[in-house]
């Protein structure tokens, strides 16, 4: 029997029931609205990160103090053996660095002026920073070498301190309170917006990396170094070399773990949507219910349609419909129906996304991936919550259904 | 009217099981229908008229016994085969019409057309209907239908695909008199075209328009004898001094 007749038919066959067929449209609709609205978010957010690498160059290199064990937890304080000295020979003696920023770093500082106060973490930076990051002053300056000389008590700060503090004015030249040591603003940086890790980059203060080791934190080490490579294709040989380097540096004999961590710009993004990935697939699950859910009510009023019509399946039955016409019909019935509530949910969905991106900035984006995610899973239920009801009609005798 | 088209051998049906809770609705029935014959199945309800009819249509299997239909024994088929049958060999209308609902006329035909290899099904549909005598109401739905006319579209839909037998159960019953004579005359002119017909009822007046009646008791045949006072329902309704509705078999339609 040819596909256009059965399509027919279980169309034929819903429209007589139109309450009924929307009813068990609803569910699905609803299943597939949640996935498409989480599929658009889960894509929006690998897109953002992507676009951040992207905005950083995959031709950087990131060197932090600590191994992979020191991380997270460190019960011994801060790793104290990444220094100065390092960045400097890695910039001597690797062929394919360009340029190095060296940096180190607190947690969130109260940065207080006049009467306003405003909390955000304090960096310390050679001029490098700049270059490596390819991340400007909006305004005046940035730090220069001679303030790094001269321990210089000055600060370029970002954007959102700049507004939380000065507002409209022109910050230049004004004097904030770090930890109660007096800097003088010397620059305001651009806007940079959220990190690949999610935190606002804009929300920053940078001094003088010798003033910060000196005057604010009183160390020798770093925290850790950012690199700049001349070409994305130095990137493997690039991070051999410089541990290859820094192990000699550090003694680091044979067996002994690393006590530093270079990672690319590249496996950072595999980590954040690793991270981002678990996450998504909480989220899928939660939207995946509502989907089975959907699926059970389909599968219900299914069967009691298949009751319902025992008459009308017999007739066909006796008119010579197979079985294999029935399972087709009703199957084609199910899966139409919450293929129509697919599709009515991936508008609805991908309508969902834009409100969600409008109204709470989170970035979404609806791609063919989210609408072929949504028509997939919504065949998927119909043809597994059809196929119980089906068999069933199927499995009718011809005389049986004539008695109803 | 010597090849047979119909063979039973044997047939019984027992619903149920053990010895005081099975009924044997038949008991060892066996009968042969020739090919071109208009036969009339009588009994009383609960006779086991319905069942035998079920299981010659290849509605019902038959709990034992043979049955050779055109030469093929039915028992043996899968359901794919039994299908085909009941779709090309055999039509079948129903005491209560059996139409889908909210489907109109053309479509209601259309149904045995889907289940076959055919490809011009609206033009095999139409034709079908206009030989009973209802061009002029194909787009209409069952409930604007009298039950005279329900009852030819479910002949039309029966003959749609040009079946040996048709068999009809209790055709008239739902029917007003006169509309049940209009319905046997269309049985008869059919039948006329070489169709072989077999009509189940409990009327001994609508038995009547058959060459063959047979009477069944307690599931068993008790008499299967040639009609010898036939009538014909043109006679009667021309007799009524009516018009006989637009009925217009011809060779052409079939």
């Amino acid at each position: 029997m040819k596909t256009g007749r059965m399509m027919k038919i279980a169309f034929i066959g819903l429209g007589r029931n139109k309450l009924r067929t929307f009813l068990m449209m609803v569910g699905v609709i609803i299943g597939i609205t949640a996935l498409t609205m989480v599929v658009a978010a889960a894509l929006g957010a690998q897109e953002r990160i992507v676009d951040r690498v992207k905005q950083f160059g995959y031709e950087t290199l990131m060197v932090r103090a600590g191994g992979d064990v020191e991380r997270g937890a460190r019960p011994g304080g801060e790793v104290t053996t990444l220094k100065i000295e390092d960045a400097e020979a890695i910039l001597a003696e690797v062929r394919s660095v360009i340029e190095v920023a060296p940096f180190n770093r607190r947690g969130r500082s109260d940065v207080v002026y006049q009467d306003k106060s405003a909390n955000a973490p304090l960096f310390g930076v050679t001029p490098g920073w700049s270059t490596v990051w390819n991340w400007h002053v909006a305004r005046g300056d940035f730090i220069s070498d001679r303030d790094i000389e001269q321990l210089a008590r000055v600060c370029v700060i970002g954007p959102t301190v700049q507004r939380e503090l000065f507002g409209d004015l022109n910050p230049i030249g004004e004097v904030i309170r770090v930890g109660n040591v007096p800097f003088e603003i010397i620059g305001v940086m651009e806007e940079r917006g959220i990190s690949a890790g999610g935190g606002d980059m804009d929300n920053r203060v940078f001094i003088p990396l010798s003033t910060f080791m000196r005057r604010v934190a009183n160390v020798d080490h770093i925290y850790g170094i950012r690199i700049l490579l001349g070409s994305v294709r130095d990137v493997d040989r690039a991070v051999e070399e410089i541990t290859a380097l820094l192990r000699e540096r550090h003694n680091l004999v044979p067996g002994v773990p690393d006590d530093f961590t270079v990672r690319s710009a590249e496996e950072v993004q595999a980590m954040v949507e690793g991270m981002l990935g678990t996450f998504n697939v909480l989220l899928i699950l939660v939207a995946g219910i509502s989907l089975i859910a959907g699926g059970i009510v389909v599968a219900n009023i299914m069967l009691i349609s298949v009751n319902e019509r025992r008459r009308e399946i017999g007739l066909r039955k006796a008119v010579g419909a197979r079985k294999k016409d029935i399972t087709t019909q009703f199957l084609f019935e199910a899966t139409a129906v919450t293929l129509t509530g697919g599709v009515i949910g991936i508008i609805l969905g991908g309508a969902g996304a834009v409100l969600l991106e409008t109204i709470t900035q989170t970035p979404t984006a609806i791609s063919w991936i989210s609408v072929a995610v949504g028509v997939v899973f919504s065949v998927l239920v119909g043809i597994i919550a059809g196929m119980q009801p089906a068999k069933r009609a199927a499995a009718l005798q011809p005389v049986e259904s004539l008695r109803g | 009217m010597n090849k047979k088209i119909i063979e039973a051998v044997d047939i019984s049906k027992i619903y149920g099981r053990g010895v005081d809770t099975s009924v044997t609705a038949l008991d060892n029935v066996s009968i042969e229908i020739n090919e071109g014959e208009f036969i009339a199945i009588m009994g009383a309800s609960g006779s086991g008229k319905s069942t035998l009819m079920n299981i010659l249509g290849c509605l019902d299997k038959p709990t034992k016994g043979k049955l050779i239909l055109d030469g093929v024994e039915v028992s043996q088929l899968d359901d794919e085969e039994l299908a085909a049958v009941r779709n090309k060999k055999i039509g079948f209308v129903f005491q209560s019409f059996n139409l889908l609902a909210r489907t109109n006329a053309l479509e209601n035909v259309e149904l045995p057309l889907l289940y076959s290899d055919r490809s011009n099904i609206t033009e095999l549909a139409r034709k079908a209907l206009v030989s009973v005598g209802l061009s002029d109401r194909m787009h209409h739905l069952p409930n604007e239908l009298s039950g005279g006319q329900q009852q030819r579209v479910a002949i039309a839909r029966a003959l749609v695909n040009d079946p040996e037998i048709v068999f009809a159960d209790e055709p008239t019953g739902n029917l007003d008199s006169r509309s049940g004579v209009e319905i046997m005359s269309l049985l008869q002119i059919l039948n006329e075209q070489g169709r072989t017909i077999v009509v189940v009822t409990h009327e001994k007046d609508i038995a009547q328009h058959a060459d063959r009646i047979i009477l069944i008791t307690d599931g068993k045949i008790t008499s299967d004898k040639k009609n010898t006072n036939k009538i014909q329902a043109k006679e009667v309704i021309s007799d009524a001094g009516e018009q006989f509705p637009e009925t217009e078999v011809t060779d052409e339609n079939r």
